[in-house]
């Protein structure tokens, strides 16, 4: 579900920042949003919460464009259950 | 010698459980209204006591954006809206060199620990696996100051003090020290707290300290001390430079005096606080005869009362008799190291309004404590200089003199 996926990542995008979600499209970037160092550690930290996953420093720090998060995001989930490794628990509330 | 600058405090800023803005503290103040009530913030069904003084009028939203809110703790947040409060009152206008040359001096003693309480939940006890990144710039108890800094834009000496409830008044000492010297030309100095979480809290239900009622400082059926929370701010500036503005003057930050116990954790002795309060009178060059009002320490448990009581008798002697002391802890609580900052405010305003507030809640006094603590209600007094003192944990003390200044 691609789709769902960017969504997902522009909804969390639109929420760190405090900006509506129509101001988001795959080809922002991170700068062109104002995502500044501080709102980009946030925005890692939810994403990586929403879709549980770890999303390592480098590739974190390569990241630019919207649609980077997605497909890098993409790529986390599939290497995941690829190698069998259970994605990260968090206990239910 | 040159003649020493004196220091004006040309404006001021106060958030607390009384209110928000110093008209709406003072009217509470003057009313000898406590503002200590249930606790509203979180569930206390698991802590040993259940009555404190929160800023319960205090609207976030009412002062900061939700992307502000996301880098402010609620320490940081108390802190700049009394900062913005008193740069508005006092009326200075920024230039280039004048930011350059103000320094901002704030205390804390436990900076964002509500922030870090939440963060180390999430991975302790709820298992998560990761904390909010924010978590640390919000949690350092210098946020404050840099968030003062960072709003005004001021980029002169900028530091935080961390003495637990003495924190504010060493603040005081370290702003007025730097505007002595001339190494700055204007400071925002103060201190803010917002102690409600739940593990702090139930390090304090630990001390044996927190009263399960109220807290009636200086009475006999005292049974300890009530958390308060707040911000308060004072601009202070060379007081030529604020005549030179035309500026409203409401008093002079006229001493300061230190002092280490170097006795014991907890237990006050009586020639600390005494020697603090020596110190201040000799820096502001005051007899104890010519202070008209103490704005006691009076934190209302069994240790602190009676220590200050004859702390104040050691330096005031026969004066000690007729010296209105009061404790408005009984109103806002103790909000440790903002606690100095708010009761700087009070005197200011005390001097300023012509009433000296009340110790509220006063029942009966305690034999130990002999002295006039102005029992519940405000009263008419002209004072021309006053005393406000605080006594941390940690045995160190700090206690500051204002003059007044003509209206």
């Amino acid at each position: 579900m691609p789709e769902d996926l960017a969504e997902k990542v522009i909804s969390i995008l639109a929420s760190v920042k405090h900006i509506p979600r129509e101001k988001i499209t795959l080809e922002s970037s991170l700068a062109d949003l104002g995502f500044d160092s501080l709102d980009t550690i946030s925005m890692l930290f939810e994403l990586e919460s929403a879709f549980q996953i770890s999303i390592p420093d480098d590739r974190a720090r390569s990241i630019r464009y919207v649609h980077e998060i997605v497909s890098g995001i993409r790529t986390l989930l599939a290497e995941q259950s690829a190698s069998g490794s259970s994605l990260e628990s968090v206990p239910s509330e | 010698m040159t003649p020493q600058r004196r220091i004006a405090v040309t404006g001021v800023g106060v958030v607390c459980a009384l209110g928000t803005g110093a008209a709406a503290v003072w009217e509470s103040l003057r009313a000898g209204r406590s503002a200590i009530r249930p606790i509203e913030l979180l569930d206390t069904s698991r802590i040993g006591f259940h009555s404190a003084a929160e800023a319960s009028g205090y609207d976030p939203a009412a002062h900061f954006s939700p992307s502000q809110l996301d880098h402010l703790d609620r320490f940081a947040q108390l802190a700049l809206v009394a900062a913005r409060e008193a740069v508005r009152d006092s009326g200075i206008a920024w230039t280039p060199a004048l930011r350059e040359r103000t320094a901002i001096v704030t205390g804390s003693s436990v900076g964002g620990q509500t922030t870090e309480d939440v963060g180390f939940d999430d991975v302790y006890r709820r298992g998560r696996p990761r904390v909010h990144p924010l978590t640390i710039p919000r949690t350092m108890a210098n946020a404050a100051t840099s968030q003062i800094s960072m709003e005004f834009g001021l980029t002169g000496p900028a530091f935080t003090i961390s003495t637990a409830c003495s924190s504010s008044n060493h603040a005081f000492a370290q702003a007025l020290a730097l505007l002595r010297s001339g190494a700055a030309d204007a400071a925002i100095a103060g201190g803010s707290e917002a102690p409600f979480s739940f593990g702090l809290l139930k390090a304090w239900e630990a001390m044996r300290v927190v009263a399960p009622d109220t807290c009636r400082p200086f009475c006999r059926d005292r049974k300890g001390m009530i958390l308060g929370e707040g911000g308060a701010m004072l601009l202070l500036e060379p007081l030529e430079a604020a005549q030179a503005r035309g500026a409203k003057i409401y008093a002079e930050l006229a001493g300061a005096g230190m002092s280490a116990d170097a006795h014991h954790l907890t237990q006050p002795t009586i020639e600390g606080p005494a020697r603090a309060m020596r110190i201040a009178l000799s820096d502001a060059g005051l007899a104890p005869e010519e202070i008209g009002y103490i704005n006691a320490h009076g934190t209302g448990t069994p240790g602190n009362d009676p220590a200050e009581t004859r702390a104040i008798k050691e330096v005031f002697g026969a004066a000690a008799e007729r010296v209105p002391i009061s404790s408005t802890k009984s109103m806002h609580g103790h909000a440790l190291g903002a606690a100095g900052a708010i009761e700087a405010v009070t005197t200011i305003l005390a001097m300023r309004e012509g009433y000296l507030p009340p110790t509220a809640n006063f029942t009966q006094a305690d034999p130990a404590c002999d002295l006039d603590y102005i029992p519940n209600t405000a009263r008419a007094a002209n004072v021309g200089a006053a005393l406000s003192n605080s006594f941390a944990f940690g045995g160190l003390n700090a206690v500051i003199a204002f003059r007044a200044w003509p209206r």
